[in-house]
This record gives C-alpha cells, structure tokens and sequence, in this order.
C-alpha cells in the first residue's frame, strides 16, 4: 500500500489558500495614503509567507515523511465521531435561529450529553433536568438578569406565537 | 499607594468579592481536571462580561486565572496526569510522593507553593508595571512594530513540530487580521459583500471555535482517559512544616525569578516556565539524582514558576499591551470588549482599573490557597467530574457566547468554522497559539508598520536605525532563524 504524505498535503492546501489570497489581494481596488505602503502589503506578505513556508515543509520534511510514512491523526471512528458531534453543532446553530435558543438549548444539551456519554450508563432523569435547567438559566440568565438579546426563533416569529 | 488601596478596597466590595470567589473556585475545578483549562473557564465567561459593570468583569476573569493556574497541580499530584502543560514537571516529583504514602504533603506544598508564586510576582508587577509603561511612552511606531513582530517570532520560534509550520500558522493569523476594514484608508478587505466581516473576524468566535469547541470535539473523538482511584483518606492534615519551606529556600526564589523572567516574555507563560526552572533546579542540586523519584524541591520549583508567570504576563499586557501567555490573550480581548486600550498609557488613563487588576490577582492568590487548604480533602472528587455533562454544559455555552458577542447568528457559524480551522491546524501540527498570538497582533503589527512608513516619508530605515527598534527586531529574527540555522550547522557537522 502507497504510504500517505501529510506533509505533502499540508502544503498543497496551504499553497491553494495562499494562491487564493494572492488573488484576492490582487483584485482590492488601489486606495492609499501617500508615504505608506497601502492596505494589500499584510495580506501579500500573509500569502507569499504562506506559500514559502508551505514549500520549504515539503522540502524538508516531506521525503523523511515519504520513507517512514505518517503517523495517522485520527482513526475513522475518531473523524466520525468529529463529524458528528460538529454536525450536532450545524442543528443546534440553525435550531437557534429557527425556533429559538431557548428550547434548542435545553433540546441540544441532551443531545449533547446523550453523544459524549457514548458507551456509559447515565440518569436520564438527570441529564434532562441538568438539560432545562441550565438552558433556563443561561436564557433568562442573558435575557432578563443581563438585558443581553438571544435568538427567540423566527419560526415562532412566522406563526405569530410570543415567546417568553 | 492611596489608588493602590481604593482598588483593593473595590475588590473587597461584596459583588466583586464574591464574583472573585466563585470564579476562583471554578477556575481551580477547570485547572484540575485534565484536559480543561482557566483559560477555558476565562472564554466561556467572557461573553457574560459584556453586560457586566468593568470591575466585575475584571475580577471574575481574574479570579478563573488565577484559580485555573493554581488548580493544574492537583491532578498532577495525585494521579500523575498533568492537568495542564503548566503542570507537567509537577508530576515527577508530586505523583511519587503520592505513591509513598505523602499525598497530604504534596498537596500542601502545591498549594503554598501555587500562592507563593502567584503572591510574589504579582507585587513584583504592580511596582514594575508603571515604570515600564513610562519607558514605553517614549517609543514610536517603529519600536511598536519591531515588538510586536518580536513576540510573535518568540512564539513562533518555540513552535511544535518545526519553524515552517509555526510560521505558516503566524501568517495565517496575519492575514485573518487584515480581514474587514484598513484601520488606515477604510478600505475594505477580504470581506465578500458580507457586512458582518466589516469589523473583522470576531475574537470570541475565533477562541471559542479554536480554543472550547475544538477542545470538546478532539477529547470525544480520541476517547476520555479514566482516571484511576486514590485515597481520600491519606488527604488529611496540612503536613507542611516551616523548615519544609527554608530548607528549600534557594530553589524557591530561583524559580520565582525564572518563572516571572518567563511569564514577561510573550507567548510563553507557565507551560515553559516550569520546564526551565525544573530542570535547572535539577541541574544545580547537589543530589539531581533525587529529582523525579518523589523530591519535594521538584514540587516547589514547579509550582512556584507556574504560578510565577502569571504576574510576569501581567506586566506586558498592561504596560505594552502585548501578551504574556495565551491566557493573557483572552484578558487582553476582554479589555478591547470593554472599549479600554492595554499599552503604555493604559495606567495612565484607568489607574483604578490598572491597580484592581493586581488587586484582584491578590485576593484571588489569598482565596485560592485558603479555599484549596480547606477542601483538599475533596480533591480526589474533582478528576471524577463526569465529562459528558460538562462537556455538554461547555458546548451549549460556546454557542450562547459566540452569538451574544456580536448579537448574531454570523458568530455562531463562524465558531463552528474555527472549530474545523483548529482541527485541520492540529491535523497539519500547525500550532494553534501561533496563529492566534499573530491574529491578536496582526492589527497591531499592520497599524505600526505603515504609521511609521508614513512618519518617515515612506522610508523604512528607521526600524533599523533606532536603537530600540533594531534590538527588537534582531531579537525576533534571532529567534525566527536559529532553529533552522541549528540544523543546517547540525547537517554540515554529519556531512564532515
């Protein structure tokens, strides 16, 4: 089996970043003040630096990386296990906006701690009271105590329902 | 001395007594836990500090500093996993003590020595502070820049797994700086019509997404360790003497030096701190030999620098603005959300503030090593918190940060982006504090560079020719460069 580069892929990805801020920098309309460099200066040298150091990685760790292979950062069960608790963030981000944080609070919390528990037994009483509870208190907590606004949902905004 | 007391005084106030308090407490239960950090502490409550009167603010993300420092020794003591890189010298001396029946000892000497450390050097920065402030309001933009550029070279220079990567993870931080709008010409940058960038990229998005989600998501994906039993019972009594301390007097004071000289240096803090003063404490015994097998000087030395870097990186952040380890990244962003600048007219423009920010180390200090000598009895139940309820608590308070920082959902996304960020940081073993420390300075660095091209009509000879400037600037290339001229030396050698 063909030994896997990481190494050579972070390069890559990094060259592909920095050909994209070299781009984009490129495109910024010309806007400075005499006597100064102008605004597109950080940003090339953010690319360029990118770039070298990106090219300098491969030369000089990438063919001992080639020899003795790469350690593998993360199991597929890790990455799996990555994606989903990152796709538990996705639903709790767009619950936020659509029905509020509130209930996606209390909702999302057990989720939560229904995912990290994994193989251990847990109260599920518990969990979801620990789950209302905190997500009560952080919501009015924000809300009433310190005046700070979160998100009452835009659902309950559409079907003209008043959320506390 | 009079704006010294009246901040004291302030302190003591009964809210910001208590706030102090409760913070510490938790900052100690965050520190001890393996895996959790202050720093996580100080990040999860930033965002509640948005609504908060200044003084309270201070003192709670204060007292989760200090507490947070204090508690990594715990875990290390008593079950040999450092609870965090401040704390890893601790265990080869303070885990051995533990096997030998001597937990309650190396306990206390944690403790005494967390508070010495911590007591000590945050006097040292009140009185050190304002002097350094004045020296620095002689600076220009030339000497500004070559600083900033040295701490991030510093930083850079100790990376993980080599110079380049460091380096790339350096101006990536730079280039998310740029993002939003020029400080100098307004125009816009990198923003994609989407006007919530227009003020660049959000600092509590960045350390929530990179720092507490990605922290959270990496420890469920590799599997929590269990951590193994201990013995409750042996914890009693303070099994501290007086000639415990003097017949360790010398090793004390030199790592209270070593870990203040470290703390002052940007980017480093405890995590390097109790490394140099172990090892050189080992290297000056006159019995090395015992260091490792249970030594109690192992402990002191460890937990005084640890403990002695947070005064150290008090002092640049309030006299130069610039941070002193990662934690003080997340205090410096706190005192941008509070509207207030860090650097040398800071004291001069809130010296209440200034003084009740050494204040509340103080007290936090005081509070934390009489709270952990009364409940280290109950250590033990702190390593036994249950992960998958404080990580569920942690991830549902990254998203109620993330949105009230800028009162929108564009936050929320934006963490869970950085969460990926930091992943595929990690995966690529792109040091994370790289680019941080050069997003946080980035501003800076941009700002200074082209206001002292402008000063000098476009000229940039005098970041060279200022004395000042030029030291900075040989100090960061110095750092940049000698790894990698190391290891050309290195290979010409083998090749000959």
């Amino acid at each position: 089996m063909k030994k896997f580069n990481r190494t050579y892929l972070m390069g890559i990805v990094w060259l592909a970043i920095a050909a994209v801020i070299l781009w984009q920098t490129t495109i910024l309309p010309e806007k400075f003040v005499s006597n100064e460099p102008g605004p597109k200066l950080f940003p090339y040298i953010s690319a360029v630096g990118i770039a070298v150091c990106s090219i300098l990685a491969m030369i000089t760790e990438g063919p001992k990386e080639t020899k003795e292979g790469s350690k593998a950062f993360m199991d597929k069960a890790g990455w799996m296990k990555i994606f989903l608790l990152l796709g538990e963030c996705v639903l709790f981000a767009l619950g936020m906006n659509w029905i509020g944080f509130w209930i996606t609070s209390m909702v999302g919390m057990f989720v939560f701690i229904w995912t990290l528990k994994e193989k251990k037994k847990i109260n599920i009483i518990f969990a979801i009271l620990l789950s209302i509870c905190l997500g009560s208190i952080c919501y009015f907590g924000f809300t009433k105590v310190f005046s700070i606004p979160l998100p009452k949902g835009k659902l309950w905004k559409m079907l003209k329902i008043k959320m506390p | 001395m009079g704006s010294y007391l009246s901040a004291l005084m302030m302190v003591l106030q009964p809210q910001n007594f208590i706030a102090l308090f409760l913070c510490a407490i938790i900052g100690v239960i965050l520190g001890a836990i393996p895996g959790l950090a202050g720093g996580m502490g100080i990040t999860l409550i930033l965002p509640l500090t948005f609504a908060l009167d200044t003084d309270l603010s201070f003192c709670m993300l204060l007292g989760m500093y200090v507490g947070g420092v204090s508690g990594a020794f715990i875990a290390s003591v008593l079950v040999g996993i450092p609870g965090s890189a401040s704390a890893i010298t601790t265990c080869y001396d303070g885990y051995p003590l533990t096997k030998k029946g001597k937990a309650a000892k190396a306990l206390s000497i944690g403790i005494t020595a967390s508070f010495l450390g911590t007591f000590v050097s945050i006097l040292v920065a009140t009185f050190c502070s304002a002097p350094l402030a004045n020296v620095a309001l002689m600076l220009g933009p030339w000497e500004y820049f070559s600083l900033c550029f040295m701490a991030v070279s510093l930083v850079v220079g100790l990376g993980g797994r080599s110079i380049y990567r460091s380096l790339i993870g350096a101006f990536a931080g730079l280039f998310m700086a740029t993002i939003g709008t020029d400080q100098i010409t307004n125009q816009v940058r990198f923003t994609f019509g989407n006007y919530n960038l227009l003020g660049g990229i959000s600092v509590i998005s960045l350390l929530m997404g990179t720092f507490a989600l990605q922290q959270v998501a990496m420890g469920y994906a590799k599997g929590q360790q269990e951590m193994p039993e201990v013995d409750a019972g042996s914890l009693g009594g303070f099994g501290l003497k007086l000639h415990d301390f003097t017949d360790n007097i010398k090793e004390i004071i030199m790592a209270l030096l070593i870990g203040l000289g470290i703390g002052f240096l940007p980017g480093m803090g405890g995590g390097v701190a109790n490394m140099i003063a172990y090892s050189q404490a080992k290297k000056s015994s006159k019995k090395p030999e015992l260091f490792g097998t249970g030594h109690e000087a192992g402990v002191w030395v460890s937990e005084v620098s640890n403990n002695a870097s947070v005064g150290g990186a008090i002092i640049p952040m309030i006299a130069l603005g610039i941070p002193g380890d990662g934690t003080t990244v997340m205090l410096l962003s706190a005192m941008t959300i509070h509207g207030l600048q860090a650097g040398p007219m800071f004291i001069r423009t809130n010296p209440d503030l200034a003084n009740l920010i050494f204040a509340a180390v103080l007290v936090a200090a005081v509070l934390v090593f009489v709270s952990e000598l009364f409940t280290k009895r109950w250590f033990p139940l702190l390593l036994k918190a249950p992960y998958h309820y404080l990580y569920g608590a942690i991830l549902m308070i990254c998203f109620l940060g993330s949105f009230s920082s800028g009162t929108s959902m564009f936050g929320v996304y934006e963490t869970i982006v950085f969460c990926l960020l930091g992943i595929v940081l990690l995966a690529f073993e792109i040091p994370v504090n790289c680019m941080m420390l050069s997003y946080i300075l980035g501003q800076k660095l941009e700002y200074y560079f082209r206001l002292g091209c402008s000063y000098s009509y476009g000229s940039m000879a005098p970041f060279f020719t200022r004395p000042i400037s030029c030291i900075f600037l040989l100090i960061g290339l110095y750092s940049l460069f000698a790894p990698v001229v190391k290891v050309l030396i290195k290979k010409v050698k083998a090749a000959n």
